[in-house]
């Protein structure tokens, strides 16, 4: 199944993103939104999801959860008896990831909520070390998993039932991290509703190539806003408790994270949205 | 210099394999690389960790200097096994030394390889000690430096691989390494001195370069809070400035007064102001502008009961070690009660308010004594008879005569309670409730003659503190 106009459209918008970006550049010399940072890459993977294989592209999809989960656990107090849980928490990652690959829907969303959540606990209980801030270790541990390797999860299976739809959310939440960028807007209510305009007007115009009803794209526009400010606001908070500073970002110290953070938050809520009004996966139609 | 063919092998297998896969799996970050500019020799010195250290610091060299570098490595470690020895033998081609032989045995090999031009990686703590600490450096770097004054010395701080592989570990986990470069050292002077200064400049790189990660809420002792006491112009607020000022040296304190400020070393220091602190300043202002008693009563009431749950605030969210209370709320409204109902005010009923509004005993609603203050009533009505007790108590005593004084020495607008007669009998109150808490409550009370010099007053003061602080607390 080939279908171009994915690709096509993704070297369109990546080239305009850059050139707007570029000519930015000249004038001012502010890096670079933190969610445009993947952007290239994001899109590098759906054109190979769309063009040669969706498992290469979920396991590499993977692979960016796995960095996102270590750059996590970098940044923690973790104590030497977690270590038997850290190493659960990596192998979380293929475990998930397995169901998406083999479209196991009903697995895949209770695989990290039911299952690791259950062994994480028991292997940190396991490490010893009379049990001394083992609370703090197992929720540092498993809301890591949560949000960087299960929310991404959602991002991958979303691919996998369209990478028109996938195409589009990452879109949005460029776009909106573009707008907050050019925009003085330094509330969040005026960024919110110039998001909702451009997300749902651009949705609505893209319906018929999407697939999803007119309805559900107007939405949307107003999802997909308010979940970027939602990540942005949240994801600052739990950066700050990290230590991670916004203006000195490294690797290993909070760049991942930061380029992550309003994907992670959109994509499960997105997808969820949509797999109820399409009836997708082991829903009946 | 023509090179054997090994040497080629060597550097491939770093380049090709050890650091991707070291990117890949465990991530590298290097700082400071440009200080590798233009350097041809080098001695790198370096803290230890871990085994993953030494492939670190391969990592980050330029690649025609991996084949010419050379770590000294532990004999006895790496030759338990074959396979092992052999490898390590063909990635690094290290200096071995035997950690039970003689100290400076491998100096000679190590001089001599300097002089072949060749480069040398040294971690001068010995041993992979406990993760995350720099040990004391042995001596040896010092020599080696004081011999080779024209070689430059690099020191490398490393963090990141004593959580990624620490010693004791069944398995490594991915984790990133930060490696920091400082600018190279040309060192001379005695070889002591150049081990010290070494140190220096590592400890230096761990301080600044160390990650500020999210830690975990440290367990602490209980908060001690010492109230102090006295009839306005008695000078408690300066003597309880002057003991938070004193106490907050050694660790955190804070003071709750007019205003509420947290000392750290001895100065104040900024914080997360809170919302009740604001309301109850305003309070405040309203109570000292007061024309009448009756008017004053009200807002001086509700400034008490603030600065009560200011207290609780306090303790709640920035847990200082110490609490200084410039006046406490449940003693100054118990003694307060002298102005209003002199004639009800004796030590048994002092008693009984105070633990009836401490929440420590609870008065059946016919109880005579809401007969007698109706206010009690109210307050218990409104669930606000759980107001705190302090731990110790320290009362400027001060005749009213001279506090008059002093007040209008301040050049202030006086308060309408703040004549000779009233503070009279409000000292009399104090002094009556000090008798009660120390008789009833068990708790330490320091009754100070206040007409004194302010030096003399705060050494006893001080020494009342210290006193209170070596006693094993009660909870």
């Amino acid at each position: 199944m080939l279908d171009p106009s994915p690709t096509i459209l993704s070297i369109v918008l990546f080239g305009a993103a850059m050139l707007v970006l570029f000519l930015d550049r000249l004038r001012s010399q502010d890096s670079l939104p933190p969610s445009l940072r993947y952007l290239g890459a994001l899109f590098g993977l759906l054109a190979l999801a769309d063009w040669f294989s969706f498992s290469i592209a979920i396991w590499i999809m993977a692979f960016f959860a796995f960095l996102a989960l270590r750059e996590y656990f970098s940044l923690l107090d973790l104590r030497l008896e977690d270590r038997w849980a850290i190493l659960g928490a990596y192998l979380a990652i293929p475990f998930m990831v397995y169901f998406i690959f083999i479209d196991w829907y009903g697995l895949f969303i209770i695989s990290i909520p039911v299952y690791v959540f259950l062994v994480i606990p028991f292997l940190a209980a396991l490490g010893g070390g009379e049990g001394k801030g083992i609370v703090y270790s197992i929720g540092a541990l498993d809301f890591g998993l949560f949000l960087f390797v299960y929310c991404m999860g959602h991002l991958g299976y979303l691919a996998f039932f369209s990478v028109r739809i996938t195409l589009l959310l990452v879109m949005a939440v460029a776009l909106c991290d573009l707008l907050c960028r050019f925009l003085p807007l330094r509330h969040p209510l005026p960024r919110f509703l110039v998001g909702a305009a451009l997300v749902g007007s651009g949705a609505w115009a893209l319906s018929s190539w999407t697939g999803i009803p007119r309805v559900h794209s107007l939405v949307l526009g107003l999802i997909i806003p308010f979940m970027v400010q939602a990540g942005h606001f949240t994801l600052r908070a739990i950066e700050s408790d990290l230590g991670v500073r916004p203006d000195a970002l490294e690797p290993g110290r909070g760049l991942v994270l930061d380029s992550l953070k309003a994907y992670l938050f959109s994509a499960p809520i997105v997808f969820h949205y949509l797999r109820w009004f399409m009836a997708w996966g082991d829903i009946p139609r | 210099m023509k090179r054997p063919a090994w040497f080629a092998a060597r550097a491939l297998t770093h380049l090709l394999i050890i650091r991707p896969a070291l990117k890949l799996i465990f991530g590298v970050n290097i700082r400071g690389r440009e200080n590798l500019d233009g350097l041809d020799r080098f001695i790198i010195v370096s803290n230890h960790n871990s085994h993953l250290d030494t492939l670190l610091l391969f990592a980050m060299l330029p690649a025609k200097q991996i084949a010419r570098t050379h770590p000294v490595a532990a004999k006895d470690y790496f030759s338990k096994s074959r396979v092992l020895f052999a490898l390590v033998q063909f990635l690094f081609r290290p200096v071995w030394v035997d950690r039970e032989g003689e100290a400076g045995q491998a100096l000679p090999e190590i001089q001599s390889l300097l002089d072949a031009g060749e480069n040398i990686i040294l971690f001068p703590e010995g041993t992979r000690g406990e993760p995350g600490e720099l040990a004391p450096f042995r001596k040896g770097i010092g020599k080696i430096a004081a011999a080779n004054p024209q070689i430059p010395v690099l020191p490398v701080f490393l963090e990141g691989p004593e959580r990624a592989l620490p010693r004791k570990a069944p398995f490594p986990l991915p984790m990133w390494n930060h490696v920091t470069l400082a600018p190279p050292q040309r060192l001379r002077g005695r070889a002591e001195d150049i081990t010290r200064s070494l140190q220096a400049t590592l400890e230096s790189l761990e301080s600044v370069t160390k990650a500020s990660r999210s830690s975990r809420p440290e367990l602490r002792g209980p908060i001690r809070v010492t109230a102090l006491l006295g009839i306005d112009g008695s000078g408690k607020s300066t003597l309880s400035r002057m003991l938070t000022e004193e106490y907050s040296k050694n660790d955190s304190a804070c003071l709750i007064s007019d205003e509420l400020v947290l000392y750290e070393a001895g100065l104040p220091r900024d914080f997360q102001p809170l919302m009740i602190e604001k309301l109850r300043r305003w309070v405040s202002t309203q109570a000292k502008q007061a024309s009448s008693l009756a008017r004053y009563k009200v807002p001086k009431l509700a400034e008490l009961l603030l600065r009560d749950r200011l207290l609780a605030e306090a303790q709640r969210w920035y847990r200082p070690r110490r609490i200084f209370m410039d006046g406490m709320p449940l003693l100054n409204l118990t003694a307060w009660s002298v102005l209003y109902k002199e004639d009800a005010f004796n030590e048994e009923t002092v008693a009984k308010v105070l633990r009836l509004l401490s929440g420590e005993s609870e008065l059946s609603r016919k109880d005579p004594i809401f007969e007698q203050f109706s206010e009690l009533g109210a307050l218990r009505k409104l669930h606000l008879d759980r107001m705190a007790l302090p731990d110790a108590v320290i009362f400027s005593d001060v005749p009213a005569a001279v506090c008059v004084e002093r007040i209008a020495s301040r050049g202030e607008a006086r308060q309408v309670h703040e004549t000779e007669e009233k503070l009279a009998r409000l000292r009399e109150g104090y002094l009556l409730l000090c008798r009660v808490l120390e008789r009833d409550f068990d708790m330490p009370v320091l009754v100070l003659d206040g007409n004194r010099p302010l030096e003399t007053v705060f050494a006893e003061a001080k020494a009342f503190e210290v006193k209170g602080e070596n006693e094993p607390a009660d909870y």
